[in-house]
Formats: C-alpha cells, sequence, structure tokens
C-alpha cells in the first residue's frame, strides 16, 4: 500500500508539473494579446501650459486611445485611492495631453496614463516623478513698440489671465533713470511715455507669475529714436529757397514764352544791314545810270557774241 | 446634504475672510490665484445648491465670529481654518460628479499649498497664535461638529 501511495503521489505530481509546462506558454502568449502600457511618460512645461507626453503604443492597423488621470498632493495623502480624469483626455489618439486645466493648484501632482483599443485596455503607467507647477519655464515675454508722434506705445504677447508684466524702460544716455511700469495682461496696446524729441528710448520687459511667485528673465533692449526740431529746420530752410525760386523762374518763363509765341505767330520783319540806304537817292540814281550803260554794251556784245559763237 | 450646505457657508466664510482681512497676512505673503479658487467655488455652489432641500439652514453665529477676527490673528486663524478644511471637511464629502470633483480637487490643493506657506511663517515667527485667534477657531469646529 505504501508503495501504491508513493506511486499515486509521483504520478499526481507528474501530472501537476506537466499542467504547468503546459500552461507557461499560454500564460507568455496569452489566448487574448495584452495592450501594453504607453512608456516614457514626461510632462513638457512652458509658460504655465502643461503637455503630458509618452510613447505611443503601436498597434498595426489599429487606432490606439489614451485614458489620463490626475491626482494632486491633497488626493495622494487623504484619499489616494481617488484619481480624477483628466479634464480634456478621456480617450484621446495622441501621445500627449494638454493638462493645463487639470494642474490647478501649485502642488506636486501625479499624472498616469493608459492605453485603450476596443474592449482591451491596458495598464496603467504613471509618471515617475510628480510634477509641480513652478517648474514650469517662464520665457521673456514678446513685445512691440510702435510710436505714435512723441507717444511710445507697447503691446505684450497675451500669455493668459495668470501673466502679470513688468516694463522697464530708461533714455538712452549715461546716467539716466530707469522707470517701471506694471501690466495687468498682454494683448493690449499701452502708452508707455510721451517721449521728448530728440531722444532715444529703450525698453525691456518680464513676465511674473503669482500663482507660483517666479518671474522670466528680461527680454532684449528695444531702442527707438524721436527726431529732433533740427531736421525740420532744414527742411523750411529748402523749402524756402525753392520757394524763392520759383517765384523768380515763373515770370520769366511766362515772358520767354509771350516772346516765342509773338515770334511764332506774327514775326517782325527786320532788314539786313547790306540793304540798309546809307546814302542820299541822287547819289543812287547817278551811280546807277553809269552802271546801267556799262551793264547794256556788256549785255549787246555777250549776245552778239554768243551768236556768233552758236552759228560757228 | 445639510452636511454639504454647513461646507458650503463655511467655504464661503474663508474665502470672505481672505479677501477682507489681508493686512493680518502681509507679514507672511502667499502668491495664490483667488480668482481661480472663488470661480471654482461658484461653480460648486451653484451645483450644489441646485439639489439642496435644506434652503433655510444658515450658520450665523459662524459668520459672526469670522467677522470679529483681529487682522493680528488672520493668519493665525486662516492657518487654522485651512487645516480643518483640509483634514476634515474635505474627507468628510464624497463627491462622485466628476466635474465638481475636479473644482473640489483644486479647491483643496490649493488650500493645501497656503496651509504648507502658512506653515513655514509660522516657523520663522511671522504667524502667531493669540488665545483669540485660539478661540474663535474652536468655535468653528464645534459649530461643523454640531
Amino acid at each position: 500500500t505504501q508503495t501504491f501511495t508513493m506511486v499515486l503521489k509521483e504520478i499526481w505530481t507528474s501530472l501537476i508539473m506537466w499542467f504547468f509546462y503546459a500552461l507557461i506558454p499560454c500564460l507568455l502568449t496569452g489566448g487574448v494579446a495584452i495592450l501594453p502600457a504607453p512608456q516614457n511618460l514626461s510632462v513638457h512645461s512652458t509658460n504655465m501650459k502643461h503637455l503630458l507626453m509618452w510613447s505611443p503604443v503601436i498597434m498595426p492597423g489599429e487606432t490606439v486611445y489614451y485614458s489620463v488621470e490626475y491626482q494632486g498632493e491633497y488626493e495622494s495623502l487623504y484619499t489616494s485611492h481617488i484619481w480624477i480624469p483628466s479634464s480634456w483626455c478621456s480617450l484621446t489618439e495622441g501621445p500627449k495631453c494638454d493638462v493645463t486645466d487639470d494642474i490647478t493648484a501649485t502642488v506636486p501632482y501625479n499624472l498616469r496614463v493608459r492605453a485603450t483599443l476596443g474592449s482591451q485596455t491596458s495598464g496603467w503607467s504613471t509618471l515617475t516623478h510628480p510634477f509641480n507647477r513652478n517648474s514650469t519655464i517662464l520665457t521673456p515675454p514678446g513685445m512691440e513698440l510702435t510710436k505714435d508722434g512723441f507717444h511710445l506705445v507697447i503691446e505684450l504677447e497675451d500669455l493668459g489671465p495668470q501673466f502679470e508684466f513688468l516694463v522697464a524702460y530708461w533714455r538712452r544716455e549715461p546716467g539716466a533713470k530707469e522707470h517701471v511700469k506694471t501690466v495687468s495682461s498682454g494683448g493690449i496696446p499701452l502708452h508707455l511715455v510721451t517721449m521728448e524729441p530728440g531722444a532715444a528710448y529703450c525698453v525691456k520687459a518680464q513676465t511674473f507669475v503669482k500663482a507660483i511667485g517666479r518671474r522670466s528673465a528680461f527680454s532684449q533692449a528695444e531702442c527707438v529714436e524721436v527726431e529732433g526740431e533740427v531736421l525740420p529746420l532744414a527742411l523750411a530752410l529748402f523749402a524756402f529757397v525753392g520757394f524763392m525760386l520759383i517765384l523768380v523762374a515763373v515770370p520769366l518763363s511766362i515772358w520767354k514764352m509771350g516772346q516765342l509765341l509773338r515770334y511764332s505767330c506774327c514775326p517782325v520783319v527786320v532788314l539786313p544791314d547790306t540793304l540798309k540806304v546809307t546814302n542820299s537817292p541822287q547819289k543812287l540814281m547817278s551811280c546807277r545810270k553809269e552802271e546801267v550803260d556799262a551793264c547794256a554794251m556788256t549785255a549787246v556784245l555777250s549776245s552778239e557774241g554768243l551768236f556768233r559763237t552758236w552759228i560757228r | 446634504m445639510k452636511l454639504q450646505y454647513v461646507s458650503l457657508w463655511l467655504l464661503g466664510a474663508v474665502l470672505v475672510l481672505c479677501s477682507v482681512h489681508t493686512r493680518g497676512l502681509r507679514r507672511c505673503l502667499i502668491s495664490v490665484d483667488m480668482h481661480h479658487i472663488e470661480e471654482s467655488f461658484q461653480e460648486i455652489k451653484r451645483a450644489i445648491q441646485a439639489k439642496d432641500t435644506f434652503q433655510n439652514v444658515t450658520i450665523l453665529s459662524t459668520s459672526e465670529t469670522l467677522q470679529s477676527i483681529k487682522p493680528l490673528d488672520a493668519c493665525c486663524v486662516t492657518k487654522n481654518l485651512l487645516a480643518f478644511y483640509v483634514d476634515r471637511v474635505f474627507k468628510d464629502h464624497q463627491e462622485l460628479n466628476p466635474q465638481i470633483l475636479r473644482k473640489i480637487s483644486s479647491i483643496a490643493n490649493s488650500f493645501l499649498y497656503m496651509q504648507k506657506t502658512l506653515r513655514r511663517c509660522q516657523e520663522q515667527r511671522r504667524c502667531h497664535c493669540r488665545q483669540e485667534a485660539t478661540n474663535a477657531t474652536r468655535i468653528v469646529h464645534d459649530n461643523y461638529d454640531q
């Protein structure tokens, strides 16, 4: 009987072992494919805009959806089982989620993501280090300076209701005092200072986030110049000289035009000098008589001579 | 329902305290977005009061107590009230609606942040607790327990 019991035990042990050996491949491959959890969770935060990102779960030919949940420090201390679904990312497509509306206090937040494909859901993948929004990267604000006559107008980048701006401006000259102005919100043109003619003014700005008590670095200083009164004086002088020239030139040209017109339509005939009669009429008459005789003889001779030569 | 109403009034009282008695907190400065907390509170109030059946229940004695607090005691009373809310009130209220849950979480975490800042002030002896402040806090606790 003892041998029989031992044999039975051995058979039973073998059966159990075989059963497990058969089960291991099933456990490894699974009758149904297991959806992997998203990996490499990280938060990228710039100017109080927080973006949770992760490596996408690739399933060829399928669209994987993701769900995000968060837990503030209060929940992790007092109600650790409670996770709150993210405002915008319940079943979202992209491997990223804007959690700005979820992170509403300056405490560490835990974030977790899982993938969903049809009826399958993966396990939760949690952010390694809790995220606190006071670690956001604050960049110097963009600003646009314009001149409205002598008024310097500034328009700062609109970064949302949590941002305040500090604007510093000064005259670009040695020993000039720096003035500071607080601007409560961006996106609106604001009059900064009335500039003095001939001076250059420089401006720089930084942001301040009240909720986290931090400031950004100052932006690069931008300078504007206002034209002085010297230039307009030179212009006035040129204008005067030009006016005087015109005052002289216009009558002159009118007179010349008049002359030209007179010449073209009603020209005055002037006798040339050679034809002018300088001697008395009697002398001319006597001179002429002699000339006529000489001319007549010459004329007769010439015609006879010609006739003779022609007959020959 | 009554518990919710009480919580709501106490929360409102704290906000009144924060906005009015800022002089007492000047030596201990907290950078907090109060506008966001007020907004969240208004949303919770709208949602809860819509379902409230005991509309004529008020905790007048509590508001009188808070209004009589001197600016010097404001820091201590605020610190104690914040601890009271964080340790007891929020835990007692079980919320299932995700929308309201988000708002309560926002306020609770903001209170936790303020509480941590005030604790640091107390360590630096910038938030002194007098007997009057301790008494006022005890009255609030007693009213709540009732």
